[in-house]
């Protein structure tokens, strides 16, 4: 099985996180909620996967590009 | 009288003229011979004829160059159609011309042959008028024929215009295995460029590549559908099977008039249109910092099942696409707060760009849905060159001349607010109830404009003012924006503004200041 990293989109800060080690997600799932420019922005599993490493966690600070979620394809 | 048939000697003539074209049709028609096009079909490709067949309508096809072969005259022999099928035939009753790569022929390398049925194809379309439609699977330039100063003389370069682009007429292409060279060149130069997964397009195959910086290179790497789908934008649509790639150029192309001179096709209204149209606002979320996809407001504001989105997965925090209102089409450039809120970064600016030269070369209006919060500022924009990518895009609305409506869903705030339409960078201004307008996010302009802090005293009163000052009616109280609509009457207000904005003068027809914009930016 490939895994995949799931990287942020923006630069901001982890607001929730939605899903959990080991969960199983279906394409389009959210798996955490950052916060950027006063917007929620989720962070999709845009092919649906099982999630491996969650690799932040809630009110850190993220930038542009970096790893978030590893999943399983 | 005698029973005994008299030999006719014209009729004799005639069957052995006959038998011999036959012959020759048969050996041209098998290509590169059954067990190379018998392992295609194990893998489930369709053969350049195949592909041909399902582009045209039933019996159209008529092809141009069936007995060509290779200049080499040792390769005569095993080069029928030298490698590249072409010819004319009808999509939804309208002509259109074709070229398909046979990679069971010489890797359907370039050559002297199909270089000059290259040429005539692409004369003939644009001096009368019709799409040219590229399929594309090729190894790239013939060796050894293009070796040496005497073949590059002889192969190369004695088109001054074989790479020029005036978009005269519609360009479709697929690139539906292994492309290198001239394919890749025509896939990039396309008004429309479809993909099938496992298909690799790049400069040069994968083999050379290794061999120029000395380590392996994966082709899908190199080349691939998900590269050119979202760090390249190249692949205009990605698809799983060749079936699907022709469907979709000729899909693609029922939305585009047959040429630049002429105004796109009128479509019947599927019946369903509008449906859901009274719930639209319920599509919008409540709270202004939650996020919500725009294709959704897109899909239930436009003619049943018409959107047809480009670039899906590249920028995606602007959304475009064609599609159908009232059944005339339509530009559809819409933010995509799902995004990164919907602010604008630097690969949509150039998504966008692309496609309002597409829609203004092809004489189609365009439709705006604004809600973004700006530009994505910081220095990683910068780096990426953002205020050139803004600007290309600006200067591509303003060159546009065909009629452009602007609506505002939500957000419009700084220089997003010109880009996507604002005043009178659209011919129409309107704008919903919940839109708030203004040169920055009242979050952040009131720390700008008082040095207030939320929690500090004061902060409240000074956001609450702001946020009644970004309302519509401010905008609409100076006519700056022209109508506010309600947005359930979306959909109506479109189309009959479409009506109204028709380019009655020259019957439908732009002047394309931008027919020589490049394909990609």
């Amino acid at each position: 099985m490939a895994n995949q990293q799931l990287k942020s989109e923006v630069t901001g800060s982890v607001w929730q996180i939605a899903a959990q080690e080991g969960q199983r997600l279906e394409p389009g799932d959210t798996v955490m909620i950052l916060e950027s420019m006063k917007m929620e922005i989720p962070v999709l599993c845009e092919d649906g996967g099982t999630v491996v490493e969650i690799l932040v966690e809630p009110g850190e600070a993220v930038s542009e590009g970096q790893p978030l979620v590893v999943v399983s394809l | 009288m005698s029973t005994k048939e008299v030999e006719d000697p014209s009729q004799s003539r005639r069957a052995k003229m006959r038998e011999d074209y036959e012959q020759r049709r048969e050996k041209a028609l098998a290509m590169g011979g059954t067990a190379k096009l018998q392992k295609r079909k194990a893998q489930g490709l369709l053969n350049a004829r195949e592909r041909i067949d399902r582009l045209f309508d039933p019996g159209t096809f008529i092809e141009s160059g069936l007995f060509s072969t290779s200049a080499v005259p040792a390769d005569q022999d095993k080069s029928p159609g030298d490698g590249k099928v072409a010819g004319f035939g009808k999509i939804h009753s309208r002509e259109a011309a074709v070229v398909a790569n046979d990679f069971t022929v010489m890797g359907a390398s370039s050559a002297a042959t199909n270089g000059r049925k290259m040429s005539h194809m692409k004369r003939v379309a644009t001096q009368r008028g019709m799409p040219l439609i590229f399929l594309g699977e090729s190894s790239g330039a013939r060796m050894p024929d293009h070796m040496g100063s005497r073949g590059m003389g002889q192969l190369l370069g004695n088109d001054g215009s074989q790479y020029q682009r005036m978009r005269e007429i519609p360009w479709a292409s697929a690139t539906l295995g292994l492309s290198y060279g001239s394919s890749s060149w025509y896939a990039a130069m396309s008004d429309f460029s479809v993909m099938r997964k496992g298909a690799v397009l790049a400069v040069s195959s994968s083999l050379l590549a290794s061999l120029a910086v000395k380590e392996e290179v994966d082709p899908q790497e190199l080349g691939g559908w998900q590269l050119h789908a979202e760090i390249t934008g190249f692949a205009d649509l990605v698809v799983d099977s060749d079936e699907q790639a022709i469907e979709a150029i000729r899909q693609f192309l029922s939305y585009l008039p047959s040429h630049h001179q002429e105004a796109p096709p009128v479509a019947p209204v599927p019946s369903g249109s509008g449906e859901g149209m009274d719930r639209i606002l319920d599509l919008l979320p409540a709270s202004r910092t939650q996020v919500y996809d725009v294709r959704k407001v897109i899909r239930t504001l436009v003619d049943r099942d018409s959107f047809f989105e480009l670039k899906a997965r590249f920028g995606k925090v602007g959304v475009t696409g064609l599609a159908r209102l009232g059944g005339k089409t339509v530009g559809i450039i819409a933010n995509n707060p799902l995004y990164k809120g919907g602010a604008l970064d630097t690969d949509a600016c150039e998504k966008i760009t692309s496609f309002i030269v597409l829609c203004d070369s092809f004489n189609i209006p365009l439709v705006m849905l604004v809600d973004t919060p700006g530009f994505v500022i910081g220095t990683e924009a910068e780096k990426k060159r953002a205020p050139g990518k803004i600007m290309n895009f600006m200067n591509a609305l303003a060159l546009t001349t065909m009629p452009k409506l602007s609506v505002v869903l939500r957000k419009s705030y700084g220089q997003a607010y010109l880009n996507m339409g604002g005043g009178r960078n659209s011919d129409e201004m309107a704008a919903w109830p919940t839109a708030e307008i203004s040169f920055m996010d009242p979050q952040f302009a009131v720390k700008v404009v008082h040095g207030f802090n939320p929690g500090d005293p004061g902060f409240d009163d000074a956001r609450a003012a702001m946020d009644r000052a970004n309302e519509v009616w401010d905008i609409a109280a100076i006519y700056a924006a022209q109508s506010v609509v309600l947005p359930e009457h979306t959909r109506d207000y479109l189309i009959r503004m479409l009506e109204v904005h028709e380019l009655r003068l020259t019957g439908g027809v732009g002047q394309h200041l931008m027919r020589a914009w490049p394909t990609s930016f």
